[in-house]
C-alpha cells in the first residue's frame, strides 16, 4: 500500500520547551492511523502540523509526494481536520454551515449539492439541520463536525479526539461513521487517548509519550510483541 | 474569488444581526424624537414670547421701551395699576417669562441726563438655557435704546460732533491674511469658521474606526471563543483572503453603521442645530472665506476622503492584530480601548494646539500617530501646505501595508494560535 503521508525527524519546540522530539511515522492510502498517548504527549500538536496549522521546527513533512511545507494551499485541499475542540458558528443554521464549508471545497453547484447531501445522511440530524447550530446537543454538533470533515471525501481525515466529551452512544455512533468513510477511500490519522476505541478503530497504532514514538504496528502485533492482552497494557510496558 | 465571496458574505451575516439592526433603528429613532422634540422648544423660546410689563411711569420713553420690545416680538401684558408685589404675583403666576418694571420718573431722569433704572424678574421655571433666552433678549432691546437715548443726548449737547464717534474714538478695521490672500474680517470669525467647517471630520472618523475596528476584533475573538478559528485556518483558503474578507466586511457594516447613526446623529442636530446655527452666522463670512481660499474644491474634498479612507485601512489592520491578541469576546471589548486613544489624542490636541508651535518630542509623538493626518489635511489644504499631506497620506500608506504584512504574517504563522495577551502578560500557549 503507498503511503498518503510520511513523516521523519518532526520536531516542534514552543520556545525552550519540546513538544516533538523527532518522530517518524506513514499513513497507507485507505487506512487508519491512531496517535496514542496520554495528554501532553505531542499528539494534538502533530497534527495540528500536519493540518497546516503549525509550522514545524524540524524534519519533514510528505504529503501525496509533495512538501508540506512548502505546499500548503494544495495539502489544504485534500485534508480535513477536526480538532478536539471544535465549535460551529452557532448562529447559522446546521445546513447553512455545511452549505458554508461544502462552498471552499466544490468546483461546481452539483459538486457542492453532492457534497451536502453526503454530510445530511452522515448527521443523521434530518429537520434539526433547519435549525440554529448553538442549540444543538453537544453530540449533535460533534456529528455535525464530523459530517463537515468527511463530506468531502478527503484524502486525509485529521481527527483530533473524535469522540471526546461524547456519551457511549454518540461515541459508538462516530466510530462507525468513521469505520464507513475509511471503506470509501478516505485515509484516517487520529489521535486519543482512550485506547480501548483504538483498538476498535485503527489499522495501525503508533504509542507516543513526551515527544517521541515508542513503539508502532497494528494494535494485535503491538500486543503480541508486549505480551499483553490490550493496549493499555502495551502502552505500560512500553513506557518501562 | 468564490471562496472569497463565501467568506465575506459569512462575514456580513455575522456581523449584521438582530441586535444591531435593532440597536440602529433604535438610535435614529430617538435622535430624531429628540430632534423633533428640542426644535419645537426652540421655535418656542426664539418665537413670539410672554413678558409682563408694569409701567410705573406712563412717560414717552418708557413707552418708546414697551413698543421696542413688541417689536422684538414680544407680547406684553400690561400690569399697569398693581403695586410691585402685585405685578409679580400676576406674572409668576401667567406664562410671563419675565416681568419688567419701568418706575416712576424713568422718562424724567432720562431727559435730566440722569441714569435710569429699569428692574427686570426672570421667573425660572427651569434651568435650560433656551429657557434664558428671553432675559438676554430683553437686555439687546435696553442696550439697543441705551444707544438711541445716548447718541440722542449726544447730539443734543454736542451738536457738531458725531455721537458714535464721540463714544468709539478708536476704531479697528480688521484684516485676515492666509498665506498670499487678505479679505477684510476678524481671525476669530475665521478660526471659528473653519472650526464649525471641519467639526465634522473627526466626529465621522471615530464613529468608523470605532464602529469597524470593533466589529473586525469581535470577528477574530469570536473565531477563538467558538473554537471554528481552527477549522477555518485549514479550509483551502488564503489566509490573506481570511484577513481581507473580515477587514472588508467590517469595513462596510462599519461604514453603513457610522452612516446610519450619522444620519440619526443630524436629526438630533438639526433640531437644535439649524436656528441657532442660522442666528450665529455672521453676515459676509462666506464670501471672506472665499476671499482667502478657505474654501475646498472638488479635489480638496477627494484627498480629504481619500485620507479618511486610509485612517480607516489603517485602523481595521490594527484592529485586526488585536483581535488576534483577544482571547476572548469579552477581552477583545478592552482591545479597542488603544485605538480609541489613538483617535482621541490628535482630535484633542488638533483642537487645543497649535502644531506649528508645540514642541519638538511631542510634534513627532502626535505625528506618529497615523490617525492624526486626517485631521490636519482640512487645514493643510487651506495653507497650500501640500508636502505634508503627501506625506500624512503616505505616511498612513506605509503604516497600512506594514500591518497589514504583520497581521498576514500572524495568521500564516503558529503565532494565529498561540499569541494571547491577558492582563499585559504575553504567554505563548503550548498544545
Amino acid at each position: 500500500m503507498e503511503n498518503v503521508l510520511t513523516v521523519r525527524g518532526l520536531k516542534k519546540s514552543y520556545g525552550t520547551q519540546m513538544a516533538l522530539a523527532g518522530i517518524d511515522f506513514d499513513v497507507r492510502a485507505g487506512e487508519v492511523f491512531a496517535l496514542i498517548g496520554p495528554n501532553g504527549a505531542g499528539k494534538t500538536t502533530t497534527l495540528r502540523i500536519i493540518a497546516t496549522l503549525l509550522t514545524s521546527s524540524g524534519g519533514d513533512i510528505t504529503f501525496l509526494g509533495r512538501d508540506l511545507r512548502k505546499e500548503p494551499d494544495f495539502v489544504r485541499e485534500k485534508i480535513s481536520y477536526l480538532p478536539e475542540e471544535a465549535g460551529a458558528y452557532k448562529d447559522m443554521k446546521g445546513l447553512d454551515y455545511l452549505e458554508f464549508m461544502a462552498n471552499f471545497y466544490a468546483r461546481t453547484p452539483e459538486e457542492e449539492k453532492d457534497f451536502v447531501d453526503r454530510a445530511v445522511a452522515i448527521t443523521e440530524l434530518g429537520d434539526r439541520l433547519k435549525t440554529k447550530v448553538g442549540t444543538y446537543s453537544k453530540g449533535m454538533t460533534r456529528k455535525l463536525l464530523l459530517a463537515r470533515a468527511l463530506m468531502t471525501k478527503p484524502v486525509l481525515a485529521i481527527l483530533d479526539e473524535p469522540t471526546s466529551g461524547l456519551d457511549v452512544l454518540n461515541a459508538l455512533e462516530v466510530r462507525e461513521i468513521v469505520r464507513r468513510y475509511v471503506k470509501e477511500g478516505t485515509s484516517v490519522l487520529l489521535s486519543s487517548h482512550n485506547m480501548l476505541e483504538i483498538e476498535f478503530l485503527s489499522d495501525r497504532v503508533a504509542l507516543i509519550n513526551k515527544g517521541l514514538i515508542l513503539d508502532a504496528g497494528t494494535p494485535s502485533e503491538l500486543k503480541g510483541k508486549h505480551q499483553a492482552s490490550n493496549l493499555e497494557e502495551v502502552f505500560r510496558s512500553s513506557l518501562r | 474569488m468564490k471562496r472569497f465571496t463565501n467568506l465575506l458574505k459569512k462575514e456580513i451575516k455575522e456581523l449584521v444581526t438582530k441586535q444591531l439592526v435593532i440597536s440602529l433603528a433604535f438610535t435614529v429613532i430617538l435622535f430624531n424624537f429628540i430632534g423633533q422634540v428640542s426644535k419645537k422648544e426652540v421655535q418656542k423660546a426664539t418665537g413670539i414670547q410672554t413678558i409682563s410689563a408694569l409701567d410705573q411711569d406712563g412717560s414717552p420713553a418708557s413707552q418708546a421701551l414697551i413698543k421696542g420690545l413688541e417689536s422684538a416680538r414680544f407680547k406684553i401684558l400690561d400690569q399697569s395699576g398693581k403695586t410691585k408685589d402685585e405685578a409679580i404675583e400676576t406674572a409668576k403666576a401667567g406664562e410671563s417669562k419675565l416681568l419688567l418694571v419701568i418706575p416712576e420718573g424713568f422718562g424724567e431722569s432720562l431727559t435730566e441726563l440722569k441714569p435710569s433704572e429699569i428692574e427686570t424678574y426672570s421667573f425660572m421655571r427651569s434651568f435650560s438655557l433656551i429657557g434664558a433666552r428671553g432675559q438676554i433678549v430683553v437686555q439687546s432691546v435696553i442696550s439697543a435704546l441705551n444707544e438711541a437715548l445716548s447718541n440722542n443726548f449726544l447730539s443734543e449737547k454736542l451738536p457738531e460732533h458725531d455721537p458714535a464717534s464721540l463714544k468709539r474714538p478708536i476704531k479697528s478695521k480688521d484684516f485676515v491674511v492666509v498665506q498670499d490672500m487678505m479679505a477684510e474680517g476678524s481671525a476669530n470669525m475665521v478660526a471659528g469658521m473653519i472650526s464649525q467647517q471641519s467639526l465634522l471630520i473627526p466626529v465621522v472618523l471615530m464613529m468608523i474606526v470605532i464602529y469597524s475596528s470593533q466589529m473586525v476584533i469581535s470577528a477574530v475573538a469570536m473565531e477563538k471563543q467558538n473554537k471554528t478559528l481552527e477549522t477555518l485556518l485549514t479550509v483551502p483558503i488564503r489566509r490573506t483572503s481570511i484577513i481581507t474578507a473580515k477587514m472588508l466586511a467590517a469595513g462596510l457594516v462599519g461604514l453603513i453603521s457610522a452612516g446610519v447613526y450619522m444620519f440619526a446623529f443630524r436629526g438630533f442636530i438639526g433640531g437644535i442645530g439649524e436656528e441657532a446655527a442660522q442666528a450665529g452666522a455672521q453676515a459676509g463670512a462666506p464670501a471672506i472665506m472665499q476671499k482667502l481660499g478657505l474654501t475646498f474644491s472638488a479635489s480638496g474634498y477627494a484627498i480629504l476622503g481619500l485620507s479618511i479612507f486610509l485612517a480607516i485601512l489603517v485602523a481595521l489592520a490594527l484592529a485586526m492584530i488585536l483581535g488576534v491578541l483577544a482571547e476572548d469576546f469579552r477581552s477583545a471589548q478592552t482591545m479597542i480601548m488603544p485605538l480609541m486613544f489613538m483617535v482621541m489624542i490628535p482630535y484633542f490636541i488638533s483642537l487645543f494646539a497649535d502644531m506649528n508651535t508645540i514642541a519638538l518630542p511631542l510634534k513627532i509623538f502626535i505625528l506618529a500617530i497615523p490617525f492624526t493626518h486626517p485631521f490636519l489635511v482640512s487645514q493643510n489644504l487651506y495653507l497650500g501646505n501640500y508636502g505634508m499631506i503627501v506625506a500624512g497620506l503616505a505616511y498612513m500608506l506605509v503604516v497600512f501595508v506594514a500591518l497589514v504584512i504583520f497581521a498576514a504574517r500572524i495568521f500564516s504563522t503558529d503565532k494565529i494560535l498561540t499569541m494571547k495577551l491577558r492582563f499585559g502578560k504575553k504567554k505563548t500557549a503550548a498544545a
